[in-house]
């Protein structure tokens, strides 16, 4: 491989965003770690090295012709040519989509890592399942794979640790570590903390632009740069509920919700079976379990987005679920916010709106909003320092900031069950010390019950008492 | 079974076929409470019958599906769709007969079977709902006069229904009581509850009849939408090879030229189609529009005349008893064209450059959607029903030539569309072979090439009045302001 050179290069992405005057020089097996805040252009930079965006000036040269990524971009993209090969709106036959092993098979070359990998990664059960109905982690196992066993000469890898159950990221980790004295690698980090040692060089950027260059050698350069990203946001206040708003009230001496002996199955497959599971009110809960152990799919039963939830014998809410009650009677008690929400919120609309929406439970805003949902909307985007920006369009936004509008809208209407699936996923250091600062005011509030996943044990929440492990 | 429009009266006939409304969102104010409680059996788990009966179990309504018995004993796909959805499963004999409502979803060629097994294992003052009339409107079929009959049609394909319906929203729905059928005069209240059940109440409900929605469609599809496009595509791209274009470019340029100018109609119209030419573009394709409506019409009043007397139904029914032997040659004939068979050049071809170098095509959907929506709404069909048949669905046939080219798009549409497709065709491609002498790659392949945009400033007034007044744009505008979610086409 080649030097890559950035010489002076703008690179616009959308009307809303561009990078400006990159000056980078990546030389052959130095390895790269990409930091800045949500919205500072991580993605957008690594995404130049796949050849995404138009260069406007300047030159980027040396990309070399094997590159393997792994970004949320790629994974949309993957997921976007799946919904392109569904045929089951035109056939009315439901698609089962493509199988991983195709998904494999289709970029590796090398058999040996392959085959590592797949054991490594416990894929061998899910080899024939649909790309599409896999978990989020399993999901990014599947683009590492890709990316690993295409034999590339570069490896771009947007959070690679992101989503992996906490077993596994070690793992990844060193299997990185012995590509590291082979490839060059750029490697995008939300988290100051998931830097790994074997990184040669740190860029830190700042609103599109490249603020610091560093040798991690330079021990003092990166304590200064480390404490940049700590400095902590002080005294929030969460906007309050829209007093308007009626949700009935729930009886407080039944459960939330009630699970009873409940299954999950596909064919053959069992996800789970004889679970049991009791969520009273303002008893917060933490849920583990290592990827496809179907942390979702037990959210899902709750939220009525699981199919099996009429299937299985299910009390949320005061409604036994069967019983002539809709998901919308449902939905009006909970708040939520997970990754897959990331992907079917495919509409178009502006960040205000989405926070808005989720006083309706919907994707998209179907009804007019009132004065206070307006009011109450802008406090949050003020919160998160978006509020400059309250009518620019979702999509334009990146996927970090995405999450951040998701979150608020999953709160906002303060609701009795407070559901987050791995919310800090894609979250940088400062973005994710006020998520899980709010996460814990709200878990001393009385208003809302809260039910948390996630993988990393240091984003543990005090108020946090239960705990509920699957796998 | 005789043709039941034909055994209607001239006044009937005309109050049937003058038949839409656009229902007030307050007539939804009771949701699906009317089927709570009620027992609801879907016959056919694919696409339509899988998601709207996901979407009704979720409006809290009792919904299990009936297939035949050797899909159950072998666990078919649709088995499986139904069982891992967590629905009950049974035979017809096992289910049918404690139904309250039969959602008959079955592929349009073989109600009349479905319907005749079917019907005699239905309850007393059941109720039994189509997606499409023309078994009881062309085929003849006549129900046991307990059974109520109602229709409910959403004007999208099954996986968008249930995408919009899991976003708190809908899309847009027909919905119809078979008169003849009603004799408790609860088939508007179970059409209703229904229709509130899978979300499309949220999207706006348009209130029609059976023959409506029969002539309508029949119309819109062999014309407009796959008869249209067919013929246009093979002109278009005939012309630009006999011309010099290098047959990749236009392959592709035809395959998904007709998607991306349809987006531009789905989200503004004919209107915002055309805003998206250059002003002398924009020009040409109004009058190239003009030219071809005048040589095109006769053939769409033939078509509108053909459907209304019941010869096209007759004639293709024909074909079905012996064969599809039509249907079959003309297929492989479509499935033969140069078109289809050529590859489409790899390099992308940038959105606009779809509309300056598409002009032709772009003035061959404005012509098409005009003809068909003047000719429907001229035979006594309602605007309302005329433009979902005519504009609205244009794109969706638009994306499929995207997808798959002619000879798949017509193997996948209804056998009804694809035949009648295959007769606009035949009798379209000579009637413009002199228009299609004269047009040059200006028009189509190469764009106007102008260094000068000048128009006249007056003429320019003229056709932008003339392309906003049309009576489909003034009735598009309010119909689509019921769809605030449009999104892109996937």
């Amino acid at each position: 491989m080649n030097t890559i050179e950035f010489n002076r290069a703008t690179i616009r992405f959308n009307e809303s965003f561009s990078l400006a005057d990159i000056e980078w020089r990546i030389a052959p097996r130095e390895i790269w770690a990409i930091t800045g805040a949500n919205g500072s252009g991580k993605s957008a930079l690594v995404a130049t090295l796949a050849g995404k965006g138009e260069i406007m000036s300047g030159s980027i040269e040396g990309i070399p012709p094997g590159v393997g990524v792994v970004s949320l971009e790629a994974q949309a993209e993957l997921i976007e040519r799946e919904r392109e090969r569904d045929d089951s709106d035109i056939t009315d036959e439901i698609s089962q989509g493509t199988p991983v092993a195709q998904m494999l098979d289709e970029v590796s070359t090398n058999s040996d890592l392959l085959d590592r990998l797949i054991e490594m990664f416990r894929f061998a059960p899910l080899l024939g399942r649909g790309f599409r109905k896999l978990s989020t982690g399993e999901t990014r196992k599947v683009l590492l794979t890709r990316a690993l066993t295409c034999d590339p000469e570069m490896l771009v890898l947007d959070n690679p640790f992101e989503g992996l159950d906490a077993d596994t990221v070690p793992q990844v980790r060193e299997m990185l570590r012995q590509k590291s004295n082979e490839i060059t690698m750029v490697l995008v980090f939300n988290r100051f903390d998931e830097i790994p040692d074997f990184v040669t060089h740190i860029v830190y950027l700042e609103n599109g632009s490249i603020k610091y260059k560093i040798e991690t050698r330079d021990s003092s350069a990166v304590e200064a740069l480390s404490q940049l990203l700590h400095l902590k946001k002080t005294d929030i206040e969460i906007p309050k509920a829209d007093l308007n708003e009626k949700i009935p009230v729930l009886d407080d001496s039944s459960p939330l919700v009630r699970i009873r002996n409940a299954s999950i199955r596909y064919g053959q497959n069992t996800v789970f079976q004889n679970l049991d599971w009791c969520i009273w009110p303002q008893q917060h809960w933490q849920l583990t379990g290592p990827n496809g152990s179907g942390k979702t799919c037990l959210l899902n039963l709750i939220t009525g987005d699981h199919p099996q939830s009429y299937s299985n014998d299910i009390f949320v809410f005061g409604y036994q679920r069967g019983s002539g009650e809709s998901i919308w009677d449902i939905k009006q008690y909970i708040g939520y916010v997970s990754t897959s929400l990331l992907w079917e919120y495919r509409v178009s609309i502006n960040l205000i709106n989405v926070v808005i929406s989720g006083f309706y439970d919907s994707i998209g805003l179907y009804n007019e909003a009132s004065a206070s949902e307006k009011r109450i909307a802008l406090q949050w985007l003020r919160l998160l320092g978006l509020e400059g920006q309250a009518d620019q369009p979702f999509n334009c936004l990146s996927y970090g900031e995405q999450r951040l509008l998701l979150i608020a809208r999953a709160m906002v209407k303060h609701p009795p069950l407070l559901i987050l699936d791995e919310p800090c996923l894609g979250l940088d250091d400062i973005n994710r010390q006020l998520i899980l600062a709010l996460i814990e005011k709200i878990c001393l509030g009385s208003e809302s019950t809260v039910l948390y996943v996630n993988h990393h044990a240091e984003d543990k929440i005090k108020g946090i008492k239960y705990h509920l492990s699957l796998g | 079974m005789a043709n039941y429009f034909n055994t209607l009266t001239l006044r009937q006939q005309l109050s049937q076929l003058g038949k839409c409304e656009f229902m007030d969102p307050s007539e939804f104010s009771d949701g699906s409470n009317y089927l709570l409680g009620k027992k609801i059996v879907v016959i056919g788990c694919g696409s339509q019958g899988l998601n709207q009966g996901l979407n009704l179990r979720d409006s809290g309504l009792d919904v299990s599906y009936t297939l035949r018995e050797a899909a159950i004993t072998e666990q078919r796909q649709s088995w499986k769709n139904a069982t891992e959805n967590g629905f009950a499963v049974g035979t017809y004999a096992e289910l049918i007969p404690g139904a309250d409502l039969v959602l008959n979803l079955t592929p349009d060629k073989q109600h009349g079977a479905v319907v005749t097994e079917v019907v005699p294992l239905m309850k007393q003052n059941s109720c039994l709902s189509y997606s499409h009339g023309f078994n009881i409107v062309e085929e003849g079929m006549h129900i046991r006069s307990d059974i109520t009959v109602i229709m409910v049609a959403p004007k999208c394909p099954g996986t968008e229904v249930r995408e919009e319906y899991k976003r708190g929203f809908g899309v847009p729905t027909l919905i119809a009581v078979h008169e003849d059928n009603d004799p408790r005069a609860e088939g508007l209240a179970i059409a209703k509850a229904y229709a509130a059940g899978t979300g499309g109440h949220r999207a706006g409900v348009l209130m029609s009849s059976f023959i409506a929605e029969v002539k309508s469609d029949l119309m819109g599809e062999q014309t407009i939408l796959c008869g249209m496009l067919q013929t246009g595509s093979l002109l278009c791209f005939d012309k630009m090879v006999e011309n010099g274009v290098e047959p990749g470019y236009a392959a592709k340029l035809v395959q998904y030229g007709w998607e991306t100018v349809g987006e531009a109609l789905k989200h503004g119209g004919i209107t915002n189609m055309m805003d998206r030419l250059s002003n002398p573009a924009k020009i040409r394709a109004f009058e190239l529009a003009q030219e071809m409506k005048d040589i095109m019409r006769p053939l769409y009043l033939k078509h509108m005349d053909d459907i209304m007397t019941g010869d096209f139904s007759s004639g293709m029914m024909d074909d079905w008893a012996n064969g599809d032997k039509k249907l079959l040659d003309w297929r492989k004939e479509t499935g033969e064209t140069v078109f289809e068979s050529t590859e489409s050049s790899d390099p992308e071809i940038p959105e606009q450059e779809y509309f300056d170098h598409g002009i032709l095509m772009v003035a061959m959907v404005k012509a098409g959607v005009e003809l068909a929506f003047e000719t429907m709404t001229s035979a006594g069909i309602k605007e309302e029903s005329a433009y979902y048949e005519s504009l609205h669905e244009t794109p969706l046939i638009a994306n499929l030539i995207a997808r798959k080219k002619l000879f798949e798009m017509n193997s996948i549409i209804s056998d009804t569309a694809e035949y009648g497709c295959y007769l606009y065709n035949h009798a379209c491609q000579p009637l413009l072979s002199d228009f299609m002498a004269k047009v040059d790659t200006d028009v189509i392949g190469r764009g106007l090439g102008l260094n000068d945009f000048y128009v006249d400033n007056h003429r320019l007034i003229e056709v932008n009045a003339a392309i906003r007044n049309h009576p489909v744009e003034a009735v598009g505008k309010t119909l689509r302001a019921h769809m605030r979610a449009m999104k892109k086409i996937v």
